[in-house]
């Protein structure tokens, strides 16, 4: 297939690539040299902050998660990781973590996305629409915990409409629909702003690919999954990343919703960390908070490989 | 021949007339269809929107009910002890959209009778503004860092920011609480913005886009004798201007809204955020609530209408992680 | 060229937004710096005068005017004392104005002139035969007093303006810039009138009154409780109301009282806190914590500032003077001092939520007193939120904010113990000479963990709860099922005169919580039977109590069987006297129930500390500390008509039971001596004299304190199971749900909370 658009990328990046391979030869010319110094410059405060705020933080918590307490500062090496791997609850809560963010990540990009296609379908009011997908991000996360309960309350809306129905009533947020709940929030949530990263991206499609394609008679479903979907792989990745990001802010919801001890399919690796550092088992906490360091670097590692090699596949 | 030619020139004239005639239903038949399609997307999307929407209509409208209508209306989720039997609960949860008179006294209360609302909403305001604006001046220039120069060591670094910006809030928490400690800048506004403005989101987000401006532009300007500032301040400061803006709202909507920052950096209640107050508003003054609400939904909503556009218009460019 | 302008605008603004930052923050550090870099010393002066209670005092100028009265034995009347006491050479000159037995000094105040007026109120009556006061007339009189010699210049009768009636009264007094007059009643009105008594105006009042203060600019405020506490309102005299209440004021329900200022407009004062307050900018500026100028704030009696800055204050001193009966004064004056020119003693912090009251008079006493060490105070829990103040707490113990003494009063202690965060203080006993077995073991043992001593608690009470024996049986404790079978035999509003869904909560689970949490396994049993048996015995009692019910006496209730368990505290052997009394038969203290079968438990009471294992001053803690537990500071606990509590020390303890035990006499008039009650004790509509104790009555409250090895339960319960339980069990008494739904859910999430916790 034809891809002038990609092509056209693809012969700056050569052409970049070119430019470094003469920028490698005359590297010590004095004039690059000022220019990556400089350049440097540009990056260092934030370097600097970072460095302070994050990097230098994270090193405590190394440090805290291997001596016995932050009080004596007893070094013990792995115990306070072998203490966490044996806590129920940090299992627990691993678990919910997981499962939360392995469900409402991918309904959230699969969602956004069919969001995105209907509004490019040429509906009337498409502008007014995408406004008020996006509302839900400003709205202030106290009234929709506020409304939140409303609707799912024991005594609210939905087992209203329930006993309306002759159903009975379920006690939604203390009962294994709980992380449902939460899921549905979430995509309320996220949904507006995954779907307009999502336009974007296919009004960025070339045009003349997609008549090509309705030339050859591919039926819609092969331009979407032939074209669209390999077109826009590094915007579903990036989606994927921000609703990863997202999906542990949800914490903050159910925080509000139950507490330090919610219901326990609601009990998310926050509310372990949260809670220890309230208890002063900081041993504990930077335990947690080093493994899941840990399965988010891989997590990130696998998103890289999976991005480059899907990069490939476009290109080639 | 020519009587075939011409034979076959007819059977060409039926058979394009009938053709064009199917084309024509086809059409007429495609149109129908597309037009049912259009108004089931269209239905489905109006759906979407108002389940989108309910939420903030609810709020807005549940502002303008007197405190007694909402216990009443409410009562039954939100009723404890404190308003439990003498005030009068429906039986059943009203989610109401109307009040049942449009009262005015939630407002009242909130900008005139107890200033502390208020003087909340400007905490708020001094605590985001300044990690809006310096978190995105520290991040164009760390994004022209990045994008410049690109090399081994800068990309582990970027790497680094990735990683750093993906971890939740509860695992920098302890050591955030220590640092401020050690710079003396614990229960001062200072440890909010900080951290606020060295976050690495906006230098990810921002780098992602600076890196798809043509690098030949800027061989360009270098080759026509520009220095690194003049490429920062004439190339790459208005190509981004929409991601600048975008990034700016997503900014300012995380921050408005942040919660844990201050209950653990801010000790003294007085410089607590509104975001902070509205998320302990129990059942007592649940008939403040919809209206504290709605007065904290106005900036971003007016930023957001503001900067819409470039909110689409910014996000256009980004996609892919490693940019 | 458009361009680059637009890029100096928003270089421009950038650099004053910067600027406006980072100018914030400088002014932030100094004002810190100010609070930080001076201290207030205070110096005391002795006064010599003859009078047990000082009335009233205002400065003028130099001078310091008191009046007081004095009771006279001889006599059977009153006397009257003004002073003058210079506060620059520090004489003290009494000045003699002629009052007869009738008239007393009611109010004081300086008119701008400089002079003194003086109130005096005179109350004549008759009395007939039976006693019966008749005739009763009361006169005001105001008296112009010069300073400088106390002669009196002209006198005035302002009765009219004070009811003229025979209840003429005036609470408040005082003169404005224009040398008006405003007296109030307090509660009715305020009039004011001019120096020659002709009216100026009548001001209704809709509100008792707190006070009347002039302010440094000459203007009449008044201060009275509003819709947010305590607000200041000016007299406004051309609209002859009172104005709008002043903003800026921090108001509140505590105890603030206001006084003339001389550099600002007032001088506040809020019973631990002294502030000036500009009026014009509506602006406060504390000064100083009395705690931190080493006095009791609630003892400061009048206050003012002194046109060289310095302060000065009268303090009553009533600690010293038990004994002789009435209270000595002393002159404070308040310097401020550069912190770097005061005498560096060793800071040691003292962290708690709420500081006990016992304790902060041990404080100010040990830093009077000691010349090594210091020590200051840090409250957390004097915010809004007292998790929040937890939280904090909680953060500064890991960090180097520690405090070096850690009051346990109201918190886990051992938690903190488990994270090693308090010393064992056993050794530090053992090092000054303290023996264990000097002690009530059993008291030190609940403050032990895994055999270390983690806390000083010198004074205890025991919470109980007490049964008829005849109706429970003679035990000293049960176990839930047991307290619950007992509850199900009986009417269930018959069991607590009081009781409420959480103090039935707090009866039964809370303060028995280790049998319903195994730590040990990592396992709790809220679904279990006993659980439910507890929720359901709960929806008996209403959610809060209803205090406008009125009906029979607690002792007739008691005594008709109509109440079957009530809950106590035992903290005197004239409180046991009391209950005994009450009960009118034996009483069983089955207390608390748990399945060890032991129910009463021990509060601590005047303060518990433990001492920080990171502090780098522990002698210096332990110098106070031991004070505690030391022979003078027990045995200054013991009183002879019972105190608050019992003493941690044995000999401390049997000395409080001697005198429990000695009977008080009286001789009649053919001078026999006949035993009276050593005092009254009474609840509720019961009342009786307490006499001497006997020998089994002592027994009897030794059984029961060494019947007590567990701390009550609102040390040990965390505020998370607490509201979980209340938040869930709400639908089941609302009838919504099943108890064992809500058991159910109950369990789910205390579950959660137990994992994390092990």
């Amino acid at each position: 297939m034809h891809f002038p658009g990609r092509k056209k990328i693809k012969s700056d990046s050569e052409q970049t690539k070119k430019q470094k391979g003469i920028r490698k030869k005359s590297d010590t010319s004095p004039r690059t040299r000022r220019g990556r110094r400089i350049s440097a410059g540009y990056l260092f405060p934030s370097a600097l902050g970072v460095m302070l705020f994050f990097v230098l933080p994270f090193f405590i918590v190394i440090y805290y998660s291997m001596v016995d307490n932050p009080i004596s500062h007893q070094f013990v090496f792995l115990d306070n990781f072998v203490m966490v791997f044996q806590n129920a609850a940090f299992r627990q809560a691993a678990a919910n973590t997981l499962t939360f963010s392995a469900a409402a990540v991918p309904l959230a990009v699969v969602l956004s996305l069919l969001l995105a296609m209907l509004l490019e379908s040429k509906i009337p009011f498409k502008s007014q629409f995408r406004t008020f997908f996006l509302s839900p991000m400003m709205v202030p996360i106290a009234s929709v915990v506020l409304i939140w309960q409303v609707l799912f309350h024991y005594n609210g809306m939905m087992n209203e409409i329930r006993v309306l129905f002759g159903a009975d009533k379920v006690d939604w947020l203390n009962s294994s629909y709980a992380q449902a709940v939460i899921v549905m929030l979430f995509l309320w949530k996220n949904l507006g702003y995954n779907m307009i990263l999502f336009m974007s991206a296919l009004s960025s499609i070339p045009k003349d690919i997609l008549e090509v394609a309705v030339l050859e008679s591919a039926t819609p479903f092969q331009i979407f999954w032939h074209i669209k979907l390999r077109y826009m792989s590094s915007t579903i990745l990036f989606v994927t990343i921000m609703s990863l990001i997202n999906s542990f802010k949800v914490f903050r919801e159910i925080y509000l919703l139950k507490g330090d001890y919610p219901y326990d399919t609601m009990y998310m690796l926050q509310h372990f960390m949260n809670n220890t550092f309230g208890r002063l088992d900081y041993q504990k906490m930077s335990a947690a908070a080093i493994l899941m360091a840990i399965v988010m670097v891989i997590i990130i590692g696998i998103l890289f490989l999976t991005e480059s090699y899907f990069g490939k596949d476009v290109e080639g | 021949m020519s009587l075939f030619k011409r034979n076959t020139s007819v059977i060409d004239e039926v058979a394009l007339d009938k053709w064009d005639e199917t084309v024509r239903k086809k059409k007429k038949i495609r149109n129908a269809r597309r037009l049912m399609r259009l108004s089931v997307a269209t239905m489905a999307a109006g759906c979407f929107a108002v389940l989108f929407l309910l939420p903030i209509v609810l709020t807005v409208t549940n502002s303008f009910m007197s405190a007694s209508e909402i216990s009443a209306n409410y009562g039954q989720v939100f009723a404890t002890s404190s308003t439990g039997g003498k005030v009068y609960i429906s039986e059943k949860v009203n989610l109401k959209f109307i009040p049942d008179m449009v009262s005015f006294s939630q407002y009242i209360t909130v900008l005139l009778k107890s200033p502390e609302y208020l003087f909340k909403f400007w905490n708020s305001v001094v605590l985001v503004v300044p990690i809006v604006v310096f978190q995105l001046l520290v991040a164009a220039g760390a994004s022209f860092g990045f994008t410049r120069y690109r090399g081994r060591m800068k990309e582990i670094i970027f790497f680094l920011y990735i990683i750093l910006m993906l971890m939740p809030y509860q695992v920098t928490l302890v050591p955030n609480y220590l640092v401020a400690q050690w710079f003396h800048i614990l229960d001062t506004n200072w440890a909010i913005w900080l951290p606020g403005i060295f976050s690495p989101f906006a230098v990810y987000l921002l780098t992602k886009y600076m890196r798809r401006i043509p690098v030949s532009m800027m061989e360009a300007a270098q080759i026509d004798g520009a220095g690194e500032w003049q490429i920062f301040r004439r190339i790459c400061l208005p190509l981004c201007k929409g991601a600048l803006c975008s990034i700016a709202i997503l900014i300012f909507i995380d921050y408005w809204n942040m919660v844990e920052q201050p209950l653990i950096l801010l000790s003294d209640a007085e410089k607590h955020p509104l975001s902070v107050f509205l998320s302990k508003i129990n059942a007592g003054e649940i008939g403040l609530a919809f209206a504290v609400a709605t007065i904290y939904m106005v900036p971003p909503i007016l930023v957001f209408l503001y900067g819409e556009d470039y909110l689409v218009e910014g996000i256009t460019y980004q996609g892919g992680i490693k940019g | 060229m458009k361009k680059s302008q637009n890029f100096l605008r928003i270089a421009l603004m950038t650099g004053m937004i910067m600027l406006a930052l980072f100018g914030c923050g400088r002014k932030e550090g100094t004002e810190g710096g100010g609070k930080s870099g001076y201290v207030y010393v205070p110096e005391y002066v002795q006064i010599d005068i003859e009078c047990d209670h000082i009335y009233d005092a205002v400065a003028a100028g130099d001078n310091l005017f008191l009046s007081g009265v004095s009771w006279n034995d001889d006599t059977g009347e009153n006397k009257n004392y003004l002073y003058k006491y210079n506060m620059i050479d520090k004489q003290i000159q009494e000045i003699s104005i002629d009052l007869d037995t009738d008239s007393s000094i009611s109010s004081m105040t300086v008119a701008p002139d400089g002079k003194l007026m003086i109130l005096i109120n005179r109350y004549t009556y008759e009395q007939d035969e039976e006693g019966n006061v008749t005739n009763a007339e009361s006169a005001i009189e105001l008296w112009d007093v010069s300073p400088e010699d106390g002669s009196v210049g002209e006198k005035k009768d302002i009765t009219k303006l004070a009811g003229d009636s025979e209840y003429a009264y005036i609470q408040y007094f005082c003169v404005d810039g224009q040398g008006n007059i405003y007296v109030s009643d307090g509660d009715n009105g305020i009039h004011v009138v001019k120096q020659d008594l002709s009216p100026v105006c009548d001001i209704k009042l809709d509100n008792w009154i707190q006070g009347m203060i002039p302010s440094k600019e000459g203007d009449i405020y008044i201060s009275s409780y509003g819709e947010n506490g305590l607000e200041l309102r000016p007299v406004d005299l051309n609209g002859k109301k009172l104005g709008e209440a002043v903003e800026g004021m921090a108001g509140g329900y505590g105890n603030t009282q206001y006084y003339t200022g001389v550099s600002q407009s007032l001088v506040t004062n809020s019973s631990d806190q002294v502030s000036l307050f500009d009026l014009s900018s509506g602006t406060s500026e504390p000064l100083f914590k009395w705690l931190d100028a080493d006095i009791d704030g609630n003892e400061v009696s009048e206050m003012g500032e002194l046109s060289d800055g310095r302060i000065w204050a009268i303090v009553r001193n009533n600690s010293e003077s038990a004994s002789t009966g009435g209270n000595t004064y002393e002159v404070v004056f308040l310097t401020r001092t550069e912190a770097s020119k005061v005498e560096a003693k060793k800071e040691i912090l003292l962290g708690t939520m709420w500081l006990d009251s016992n304790l902060k008079k041990g404080i100010i006493d040990f830093n009077k007193t000691n010349g090594q060490y210091r020590i200051t105070v840090k409250e957390y829990g004097g915010g809004d939120d007292y998790m929040e103040g937890l939280n904090q707490f909680n953060a500064d113990l890991t960090t180097a904010n520690c405090p070096d003494m850690i009051s346990l009063s109201n918190i886990d202690f051992e938690q903190y113990a488990s994270k090693g965060i308090l010393e064992d203080l056993y050794p530090y006993m053992e090092k000054s000479g303290f023996k264990k077995e000097d002690y009530l073991e059993n008291i030190l043992k609940a403050y032990e963990s895994d055999g270390r001593l983690c806390g000083i608690l010198p004074q205890f009470y025991i919470s109980t709860t007490m049964a008829k024996a005849s109706l429970v049986g003679d035990k000293t404790g049960w176990t839930l099922s047991e307290m619950l079978d007992f509850v199900e035999e009986n009417e269930p509003e018959n069991i607590f005169s009081d009781g409420t869904r959480s103090s039935i909560f707090y009866y039964c689970i809370y303060n028995n919580i280790d049998e319903f949490i195994d730590w040990q396994n990592g396992k709790c049993f809220f679904d279990g039977e006993d659980f439910i048996r507890t929720l359901e015995f709960a929806a008996n009692f209403p959610e809060e109590y209803d205090y406008s019910r009125e009906g029979e006496g607690i002792s007739s209730k008691i005594r008709s069987n109509k109440l079957l368990l009530m809950q106590s505290t035992i903290s005197s052997v004239q409180e046991y006297q009391m209950m005994n009394g009450m009960f009118g038969e034996k009483i069983a203290f089955v207390g608390y129930p748990n399945s060890e079968r032991k129910g009463n438990l021990i509060q601590a009471t005047g303060g518990c500390i433990g001492l920080s294992a990171k502090s780098k001053n522990k002698d210096g803690a332990w110098e106070f500390m031991q004070r505690l537990l030391s022979d003078e500071y027990q045995d200054s606990l013991v009183s002879e008509h019972g105190s608050w509590g019992f003493p941690v020390k044995k000999s401390a303890l049997e000395k409080q039971f001697e005198i429990d035990m000695t009977p008080d006499f009286y001789e009649d008039e053919e001078g026999n001596k006949i035993e009276s009650p050593k005092t009254t004790w009474g609840w509720d509509d019961f009342e009786m004299e307490i006499m001497a104790a006997t020998q089994e009555e002592i027994d009897a409250v030794k059984e029961i304190i060494a019947s007590a090895d567990k701390l009550s339960g609102n040390v040990g319960v965390n505020e998370q199971l607490t509201s979980i339980i209340t938040e869930e069990s709400e639908p089941f008494f609302k009838g919504q749900k099943s108890a064992a739904d809500v058991a159910g859910i109950i369990q789910n999430r205390i579950q959660i909370y137990v994992n994390e916790n092990r």
